[in-house]
């Protein structure tokens, strides 16, 4: 049977559940690159452009990884939520630069919701591609979202509950392809909890309220994971005692939002910009000289 | 009475100062031409990690402010272009300026309305019925200087005598600044396409061709990429360029379809601001015999970062070499002058083979 | 009289010069510090040549490549002027026909360099930065307190190297002082810095490129055995390193040279010729340019640093 790859970076941490609940159902195997190593990391910068993000780098050593182990690759291109909610090119361009890169299928769908270019369109498309029909994967589509807008609703909750929290409070505004990737974020996360801080995530709030409460801080912004984060730092900025920017060498977007954001907001915060080679223990004296000052430690 | 201004690009500033001085009933403050001073102005108050034109942009919005702006026009989309204006806005705010910054696309798109609010609130007076008028001379006159432009570029580096083809447009640019109506400009243009037609050229039969592709504002504005243009011309290069104003203003819209299907093998999608236009491009110099490429960008310009493996692949199969450069504020402009040398070496050698 | 042709290499570091007969045969070369002063080392470098050239040689032919290529072309009134791109493939072909691919890591640059059936097919240079050349490597080695001719033999001590960021001279330089301080074996950290080297190469000036045998590699860095043992095992390929790899970019302009010769006959006596540059700002428009001007024997001969062309 056709088994199908799924890369853990970029696209997986906004679609990788419902892909996996979507194929779970259809029994379609499916395998998932591992969480990101040194390995992967150098093969990704093999591959990429000098001057691709560290998160796309990272992506690109994902898929080197998964080229002969499965038949199709997931990759979907992912251009707008409307016009007012764009995405990075890194999201245009995945498809068709692995395309060129590599020498694999890919199941690619396109997400463009000012053409009604949607996601259910896009999973019975790749259903087909593999053989389903109509019927079958509309099913497989209702199932994989509605589990995955349960488990989200759950994450949400917990993420936001953490607002109430008696500890010092500390709100990670990042994409989740920075925050949860074993390389970028984990290091930082765990030093923080290790210290007794409550961790709250920027991507894990109702991106309904947050999108449109960006508003507040910019008007013209056309990034949707940008306004979504922006937006979860106005909703929590009360409770919470300070923000760490966090984000990959050298992101489009971040460039400009943090640079407005940290110039508009105040609220302790340190802006982490990370390099491939980073090395933690630059970023942990940064941590640590953070958290003394919100403790009030000196 | 408000002082207006605008950032540089080229010599676009040419029919942006025109239609801006008939439209409205303030005054327009030129910038001063861009220099050294003005990319080290803008890279001193930009992010870091920003792509160049929004460290040029910044840096002439600055100089236009020590000349008396008051109001500043930005303009540009496609990618995080777009999104320039209001981080500039805060940087000058946070500089101490008070100054009115109107953006002309907002997420992607002109918004008429949006924009009369703006100008409504800031209290500029303006005409509308001039600015459609001088508006629509003023795309004619874009689209004229672009006609010129692209025979001046495949010509200039054969001149008989140095400085002939300079001369001409120089005087034409005056021209096109004091034109009254639409038909005047028209007689101008007609005139001048002629006269530079007429301009003695000695071009050999087996010339150099060179394609220059790459991000639209390091492609327009001379300063910000050394001026490459000029420099090839003096080594008895035929230049041609696809991106002009008119381009991306009339002509992207519908060639962008057969754009894509012309280079399908390669690539389905657009990739961000002229990324897909430049794949395509690529293919149509590699197919038309240009002897090289030049692919020009901004440092951190993330839609042509996206389009470079897929140029690198296609101009390999097709054995045409490229040149890819990468501009930043600090640059070495000896650097850049030994890899075009070299570039050129090169390809007399391929060419004599 | 045989007739013979000087080329010289002026690079940032070194400065390069070696004069050949009809055959492309070197009857004489030598290698010294640029120190900062390439017209001081142009003088002493052809004092040193004239000594060594036979009295039945005359020199018809002379070329200049490297950074300092135009201002010493004005001093030695050469024949042709060339960068060192072209240069060094010119030179490397001449005594390897056959090569596909030179890899050069030098002072400030690097580049790489592909070539079929004898013409150059594509090149590419570093990005304008200096991280993974020469010069970096001797800033890293003194950070280590060794001196840069005993890293290759460090390098090849290491078992386990680290690993470190070469992406950015600034990045490896804080990496690297980390990576001491906690305590790493120097072997390891300077084998570290040799293999970063070639990935960094690889991963910047190479990305793309097909690197074919034969290989040669070239420039000051190729003296290093620890990043010649590291080219071997990442490309899998055998690589050709030439005892006069580092004179082949005066080889190669002097080769041009004798292609291009336009039948006059050179001295090479230059003690009694005045050279001198003056810097100045402009100042005429904001651009402040900082014009050089050349005079040789008190006549400018040229200006060079103006944007608008006019001074």
């Amino acid at each position: 049977m056709t088994k199908v790859g799924i890369a853990r970076g970029i696209f997986y941490y906004y679609y990788g559940d419902i892909w996996k609940n979507f194929f779970d159902y259809l029994k379609v195997p499916y395998i998932i690159s591992p969480n990101t190593n040194k390995e992967i990391m150098e093969n990704g910068m093999k591959y990429a452009n000098d001057e691709m993000c560290l998160a796309f780098k990272t992506y690109l050593g994902h898929v080197s990884y998964l080229i002969d182990k499965c038949d199709y690759l997931i990759i979907p291109r992912i251009d707008n939520y409307k016009l007012d909610n764009q995405t990075c090119t890194n999201f245009l361009s995945a498809y068709d630069i692995v395309k060129n890169t590599f020498d694999i299928k890919i199941l690619n769908y396109n997400i463009a919701l000012d053409k009604h270019q949607n996601l259910k369109q896009g999973l019975i498309n790749i259903g087909k591609q593999l053989g389903f029909s109509k019927e079958q994967s509309k099913k497989a589509y209702k199932y994989a979202v509605g589990l995955y807008k349960k488990d989200r609703a759950r994450d949400i909750t917990i993420n936001m509950g953490k607002l109430n929290s008696n500890k010092t409070k500390i709100l990670l505004l990042a994409h989740p392809y920075n925050t949860y990737d074993d390389l970028i974020g984990r290091d930082i996360i765990k030093y923080l909890n290790a210290n007794n801080i409550e961790v709250i995530f920027s991507d894990k709030f109702d991106d309904k309220i947050t999108n449109k409460l960006s508003e507040k801080i910019t008007k013209d912004l056309y990034f949707k994971y940008s306004k979504d984060n922006i937006g979860a730092l106005i909703y929590a900025k009360d409770k919470i005692d300070g923000v760490i920017f966090l984000s990959a060498f050298p992101c489009g977007p971040d460039s400009l939002t943090n640079e407005l954001v940290m110039r508009k907001i105040d609220i302790p915060h340190i802006n982490l910009v990370l390099d491939s080679n980073s090395s933690f223990t630059g970023i942990e004296t940064r941590l640590e000289s953070f958290i003394d000052m919100l403790k009030g430690g000196f | 009475m408000h002082k207006i201004s605008f950032p540089l690009m080229g010599d676009y500033n040419v029919p942006i100062e025109f239609l801006l001085k008939h439209a409205f009933k303030e005054e327009i403050i030129m910038p001063p031409p861009i220099t050294s001073k003005t990319i080290e102005l803008g890279t001193k108050y930009s992010p870091e990690f920003v792509c160049t034109p929004f460290k040029y942009t910044l840096g002439t919005m600055l100089e236009a402010i020590e000349k008396g702006a008051d109001t500043l026009i930005q303009m540009g989309g496609g990618c995080r272009y777009g999104y320039y204006g209001e981080v500039q806005d805060q940087i000058l705010k946070d500089l101490g300026y008070n100054v009115t910054l109107i953006n002309l696309v907002t997420k992607g798109k002109v918004d008429i309305r949006r924009i009369v609010k703006e100008l409504k609130e800031t209290g500029i007076k303006y005409s509308k019925l001039k600015a459609i008028y001088y508006g629509f001379i003023a795309i004619k006159m874009v689209k004229y200087m672009d006609i010129i432009d692209d025979y001046i570029r495949e010509n200039i580096g054969f001149e008989v005598k140095d400085g002939s083809f300079e001369t001409l447009k120089f005087k034409m640019l005056n021209d096109f600044r004091q034109v009254k109506s639409y038909l005047e400009l028209k007689k101008l243009y007609r005139y001048y396409l002629k006269e530079i037609q007429n301009v003695p050229i000695r071009k050999p039969d087996k010339c150099l061709k060179i394609g220059i592709i790459g991000e639209l504002y390091t492609v327009m504005e001379p300063f910000s990429n050394y001026f490459l243009e000029k420099e090839l011309s003096q080594n008895q290069i035929e230049i041609k360029r696809f991106t002009n104003v008119h381009y991306l203003l009339f002509e992207k819209k519908h060639k962008i379809k057969k754009y894509l299907k012309y280079s399908k093998k390669y690539i389905k999608y657009q990739m961000g601001a002229d990324a897909a236009d430049n794949i395509a491009r690529t293919k149509y110099l590699c197919e038309a015999g240009y002897d090289g490429i030049i692919h020009i960008k901004s440092s951190f310009c993330t839609p042509e970062i996206g389009a470079m493996p897929i140029i690198n692949k296609i101009a390999s199969e097709y054995e045409t070499p490229v040149l890819f450069f990468s501009f930043d504020a600090n640059t070495s402009e000896t650097g850049i002058k030994t890899r075009l040398e070299a570039f050129y070496d090169m390809l007399e050698m391929r060419k004599e083979k | 009289m045989k007739d013979s042709y000087l080329g010289v290499d002026i690079g940032s570091i070194s400065t390069k010069g070696v004069i050949i007969d009809d055959d492309n045969n070197i009857i004489t070369s030598s290698y010294i510090w640029t120190e900062g002063n390439p017209i001081k080392a142009v003088r002493k470098l052809i004092d040193i040549l004239k000594k060594d050239l036979p009295n039945n040689y005359q020199i018809k032919g002379i070329g200049t490549t490297g950074s300092a290529r135009k201002l010493i072309g004005l001093l030695l009134k050469a024949n042709i002027v060339k960068n060192e791109i072209t240069a060094h493939a010119v030179g490397t072909l001449t005594f390897y026909p056959n090569v596909r691919t030179i890899l050069e890591i030098g002072g400030q640059d690097s580049k790489i360099i592909l070539i079929k059936n004898g013409i150059i097919t594509n090149y590419a240079m570093n990005t304008l930065c200096a991280a993974g050349t020469g010069s970096f490597l001797s800033s890293q080695a003194k950070r280590l307190g060794l001196d840069v001719s005993e890293f290759g033999a460090y390098a090849l001590k290491s078992k386990n190297p680290v690993k470190i960021a070469a992406r950015c001279t600034v990045f490896a330089e804080s990496d690297l002082v980390h990576k001491a301080q906690v305590g790493y074996p120097i072997e390891d950290i300077v084998a570290g810095l040799c293999k970063s080297i070639v990935l960094n190469y690889l991963n910047n000036v190479g990305k793309g490129k097909k690197i074919e045998s034969p290989i040669i590699f070239q420039g000051g860095v190729s003296k290093n055995v620890g990043v010649i043992k590291y080219f071997k095992e990442i490309l899998g390929e055998d690589i050709i390193v030439d005892e006069n790899g580092h004179l082949m970019g005066a080889i190669g302009i002097a080769v041009l040279a004798r292609k291009n010769k336009i039948g006059k006959t050179y001295s090479l006596e230059l003690s009694n010729i005045a050279f001198d540059t003056k810097a100045i700002e402009c100042g005429r428009c904001p651009n402040n340019c900082e014009l050089l001007k050349i005079y040789r024997n008190n006549e400018l001969v040229d200006s060079w640093g103006s944007k608008c062309g006019k001074y």
